[in-house]
């Protein structure tokens, strides 16, 4: 009875980061139509500034999170309007070629600038554990599994109240009326970008602090994105948890009662499966009521 | 959803052309002068292979600046030559990599240092030993390349299943001498033979399996793996994976508090980062290494392991691992051998790479008849991180501290 | 394309008798470029039977090559005492099959999917395929599977599997040109510019496409098994590659999406800048390979095909302008 609640537990933690990691990935799925395969890029960017900014300023590497969401709008605000957005009207193949070739481009400059070497994130408090009842929790685990569900629901937040996420919501689901009402197509665009580039880069610190990283592990993220929004739903945070959460419960219980080796077997066989069953996800298309 | 593009217009189409012919080098380059001795072959310098890749590249570099400029190139019967490196990055795509050596050879160049993996080592060593050309390589260990009684490919290392005998042999000589042992392994050609090769010496040592664990090739979290050990704990837990995997197996265990008496990790704690990123838990731990910075050998042309660190050290500043010296040994075999075969003439030089017995910074260089490193003289030494550095522990000849066990557990060490 | 049919099929078999004969002069590295040329054509006009004409972007045909591969050498193992000659073509057959299987019982459901939707379903059904090769003991994924060399002893191995690539490659166009030229072909058109009212108008979608599918898939795995033996050891790494996955839509993309030569010319130049240009790049040639990419997606949208034909757009109606 303990392994079963331990393993759901570890697949709980798991799961809120890997929603994280995804949301960005999600949002500009829903709004630009854009797979956006320089998405583990990003992530591993976010990775990187939060390990120099807090090996450099001593500070504890969750606290880095604005500077490196901050660092990471602007570059993804950049990257929209110059590449994507003369790509993004065409064919979807032509947009997600383009940010694939981005990401082989950004991933050698990643090698060159970092080294190919694994790097870690290793805060005071990484290696603590505490224990509730017989269930023990990994102490940055949780503290990680935290972050993530309060940076979305700030993302939610964001997009449900403020003035920049009724327009993103509302260009995500009538693009030509937001248009007509005087919405900057192009700028919405970019400001979407920039917003998931942020949460990529917040979602980049926690997994630094989790997991060793190295230039090559972008595909792994851009892959579980993938994953996580086809499961959930695209376009919202609340998709991109339950896709997360899904995701992480399938893995560890996988690992534990059919095989470790086989989580990427379930989670690809899930993938298919819950396309063929929902293609709109759980959640379905945040957007999509009035497409 | 429609496939068809829109309408190209002329001028993005011609900027298109203008920038590919920009980007189109000239495709033939000088052919080597006499005298140069060329040396090639790929590494992959991006993917997942690529940290091991810029060690061993680097390595290649030392070797042969060395030669150039602090000697001045070496002789052989009686001729002054340079040498030159030719690598390419051939990415982990085996349709890349078999593509690019054939050109090598085309080009006439004679002898090759391998890449890394099977799945890449393999199809290019049937390419070369077609065409008659040595290659003397760091980086596939797997026992596939060394039974399908290739002539030309040696390795220096000992074939995969063999790596453990010299762990299984420090394993007897713990005190109270532990008596059973887990093993996990990541599910990848290299990690997998060598999870058998474990098994093999281990057994053949007489411990007694608890269980045996294969995780995905790049996982992610190791937690129930963790939970089984615990519940069923042995006495030495040993896990053969890259080092990145093997830092998130221990940071686990650390954090859920699983104690094993013995941590074994073959390859990690070699590396600094990985014992910066453990900080004092990388304490105690054990890892296999085929070359150390302090190692006794003496070399006609670096002089000794400690003078060929401090040449590495004025070129960069990475800091070095063991297969960065691999890699140098490796063109430094070549030479060797060139000059016991008074020849440069490729079919010559294997011969005599076939007879080797030498001894250099990085070892003594002995292969088998099938071509892998002899697993005694050209096995893995053991080390154990000691005070934050690694000290070799096994075998007794090259040792510089005695082996520590048990270890304590994770929340005792200070 | 309104040629007389005859006379199109002798002037590509004309092509591959020069081709075929082209070894006799070109240095080895070159035949190796030419293989992997030929090679990757084949493979982009199989892909472009589903892709290109019905509008079915797959994301994941590598899943087929590793299948047929891993199907034929696994059954080539078990029959190891017989003669080369007859082991490759019982590869061959295994392989065709297993796909032959794999892609009739996905093809039911999967073909449900459309756009986006589909390719990234095709992406799971590689990975699947991948992962469970992978990690089946069985399948010898992981551990890596022997080949036995094929090729005749007085044949050069790297000329012979230029041929059989050759050979292959003419075969799979052929067959998409038959396709393309066909009633079905017409079908598949009408599938990719609009499904429901091609429905509508009583074209079978869900036959066609199934059909289409399955031909593309049996077709890949054929050259999938050709590529193992080639290689002569492979693990799963070697077959079930994301950059396959990938490179299938840029050679179409970069020749014209949706025609027969565009992906021949596609893999055709792009074989020739990632191998001979950008071969000498050691340490910046994954950054060379991605720019390229840039560059191709936002200068030449159209592919080759797409520039030629919007050029001969403008001359005719220049020509018919009337004069000032």
């Amino acid at each position: 009875m303990n392994l079963v609640v331990q393993t759901l537990a570890d697949g709980l933690v798991l799961g809120g980061i890997y929603a994280l990691a995804a949301v960005g990935f999600s949002l500009i799925f829903g709004v630009l139509h854009v797979i956006n395969l320089s998405h583990g890029i990003l992530v591993l960017l976010g990775a990187y500034l939060a390990l120099i900014l807090s090996t450099s300023l001593r500070i504890d590497p969750l606290l880095t999170m604005p500077a490196v969401m901050a660092v990471l709008f602007v570059v993804g605000y950049a990257y929209q309007r110059l590449l994507i957005q003369r790509a993004v009207d065409r064919s979807p193949l032509g947009s997600m070629l383009l940010t694939f070739g981005v990401a082989l481009m950004l991933q050698n400059t990643m090698i060159w600038v970092f080294s190919p070497d694994m790097k870690s994130i290793t805060p005071g408090y990484a290696l603590a554990s505490f224990k509730l009842g017989a269930i023990s929790f990994d102490a940055v685990r949780v503290s990680c599994l935290l972050a993530s569900l309060v940076m979305l629901c700030c993302l939610a937040a964001l997009l449900k109240f403020s003035a920049l996420g009724r327009v993103i919501r509302a260009t995500a689901q009538q693009t030509l009326a937001a248009r007509l009402c005087g919405v900057n197509v192009r700028h919405v665009y970019a400001l979407t970008f920039a917003v998931s580039a942020a949460f990529a880069g917040a979602s980049g610190i926690v997994i630094g602090i989790i997991l060793p990283f190295s230039p090559a592990d972008e595909g792994t993220w851009t892959l579980n994105a993938f994953v996580v929004v086809v499961l959930g739903g695209v376009g919202s945070p609340a998709g991109a948890l339950i896709g997360g959460l899904l995701l992480g419960m399938v893995s560890t219980l996988t690992a534990q009662y059919i095989g470790p080796s086989f989580p990427n077997v379930t989670m690809f066989l899930l993938l298919v499966l819950l396309l063929l069953v929902r293609p709109q996800g759980l959640l379905g298309n945040a957007f999509a009521p009035s497409r | 959803m429609t496939l068809h593009s829109k309408k190209a217009t002329r001028r993005r189409v011609m900027s298109a052309l203008g920038a590919a012919a920009l980007a189109a080098p000239a495709i033939r380059s000088a052919h080597a002068q006499a005298k140069t001795i060329v040396f090639g072959g790929s590494v992959p310098l991006t993917g997942a292979a690529a940290e091991t890749g810029l060690n061993v590249n680097n390595g290649y570099i030392t070797a042969v600046s060395y030669f150039n400029d602090v000697l001045g190139g070496v002789e052989i019967a009686g001729e002054k030559y340079k040498l030159e490196l030719k690598l390419f990055d051939d990415a982990s795509d085996p349709a890349r990599a078999t593509t690019l050596i054939q050109r090598q050879i085309d080009e006439g160049t004679n002898f090759f240092l391998g890449s890394f993996g099977s799945n890449i080592v393999l199809p290019t060593a049937a390419i070369t030993e077609r065409a008659k050309k040595p290659m003397v390589q760091t980086g596939g260990g797997s026992d596939a390349i060394f039974t399908k009684g290739f002539k030309y490919v040696f390795g220096m290392y000992p074939r995969a299943t063999r790596q453990f005998a010299s762990t299984a042999a420090l394993f007897k000589t713990l005190t109270p001498t532990p008596q059973t042992y887990s093993v996990i392994w990541t599910n990848d050609a290299f990690s997998k033979t060598a999870g058998q090769g474990v098994k093999l010496s281990c057994d053949a040592a007489g411990f007694k399996k608890l269980d045996e664990f294969e995780l995905p090739a790049k996982p992610t979290d190791v937690s129930s793996v963790l939970g089984s050990v615990r519940a069923n704990t042995p006495d030495l837990l040993v896990c053969v994976m890259h080092d990145q995997d093997s830092l998130l197996i221990a940071r686990q265990m650390v954090a859920s508090n699983t104690n094993v008496k013995c941590l074994f990790q073959g390859l990690g704690p070699q590396l600094a980062s990985f014992r910066e990123a453990l900080g004092k838990y990388s304490e105690y731990l054990m890892c296999s290494t085929y070359w150390d910075e302090s190692v006794p050998y003496k070399d006609k042309f670096f002089g000794d392991s400690r003078k060929f660190v401090e040449y590495y050290k004025k070129k960069f500043t990475r800091p070095i691992a063991y297969h960065t010296a691999g890699a140098a040994a490796c063109i430094e075999t070549y030479i060797l051998a060139m000059q016991a075969a008074k020849s440069t003439n490729p079919e010559a030089v294997r011969d005599a790479l076939s007879k080797a017995d030498y001894e250099t910074f990085y070892s003594r260089i002995k292969f088998t008849p099938d071509g892998d490193g002899d697993a005694i003289i050209m096995g893995s030494m053991i080390g154990q991180v000691q005070k934050t550095k690694l000290e070799i522990v096994f075998p007794e000849a090259a040792s510089s501290a005695k082996p520590l066990y048990p270890q304590p557990m994770w929340d005792k060490k200070a | 394309m309104t040629q007389k049919p005859a006379a199109f099929v002798a002037v590509i078999l004309g092509c591959a008798v020069v081709l075929a004969l082209a070894p006799l002069v070109l240095p080895p590295f070159y035949v190796r470029v030419g293989q992997l040329m030929l090679y990757s054509a084949g493979l982009a006009v199989a892909w472009t039977i589903l892709g290109g004409f019905a509008g079915y972007a797959s994301f994941g045909h590598a899943a087929f090559i590793g299948v047929g591969a891993f199907a034929a050498g696994l059954a080539e193992e078990r029959l190891a005492g017989l003669p080369p000659a007859l082991l490759l073509p019982i590869g061959m057959l295994v392989g065709g099959l297993a796909c032959a299987i794999l892609s009739a019982v996905v093809a039911y459901p999967i073909l449900r999917l459309r756009g986006t939707f589909f390719a990234i379903a095709m992406l799971g059904v590689c990975h699947v395929c991948a992962e469970l090769n992978n990690n089946i003991d069985a399948l010898q994924g992981s551990l890596g599977l022997n080949f036995p060399a094929v090729a005749p002893a007085a044949w050069d191995p790297a000329v012979f599997f230029y041929e059989l690539y050759l050979a292959a490659g003419v075969v799979v166009f052929l067959i998409a040109w038959q396709i393309q030229r066909s009633r079905f072909g017409a079908g598949l058109l009408s599938i990719r510019e609009d499904e429901d009212t091609a429905r509508m108008l009583g074209v079978p979608t869900e036959r066609y496409k199934r059909i289409a599918f399955v031909a593309s898939a049996v077709l890949t795995g054929l050259l999938g098994v050709i590529y193992a033996h080639s290689l002569g050891y492979i693990t799963t790494d070697s077959v079930y590659r994301d950059d396959t996955n990938l490179s299938l839509i840029v050679y179409s993309l970069l020749g014209g999406m949706g025609t027969l030569f565009g992906p021949v010319i596609g893999a055709f130049t792009l074989v020739f800048i990632t191998q001979v240009v950008l071969a000498r790049l050691l340490d910046f040639h994954l950054f060379a390979t991605g720019l390229l990419l840039v560059l191709l997606v936002l200068a030449a949208p159209g592919g080759v095909l797409g520039f030629v034909k919007s050029w001969r757009q403008r001359r005719r109606a220049a020509a018919t302008a009337p004069a000032e």
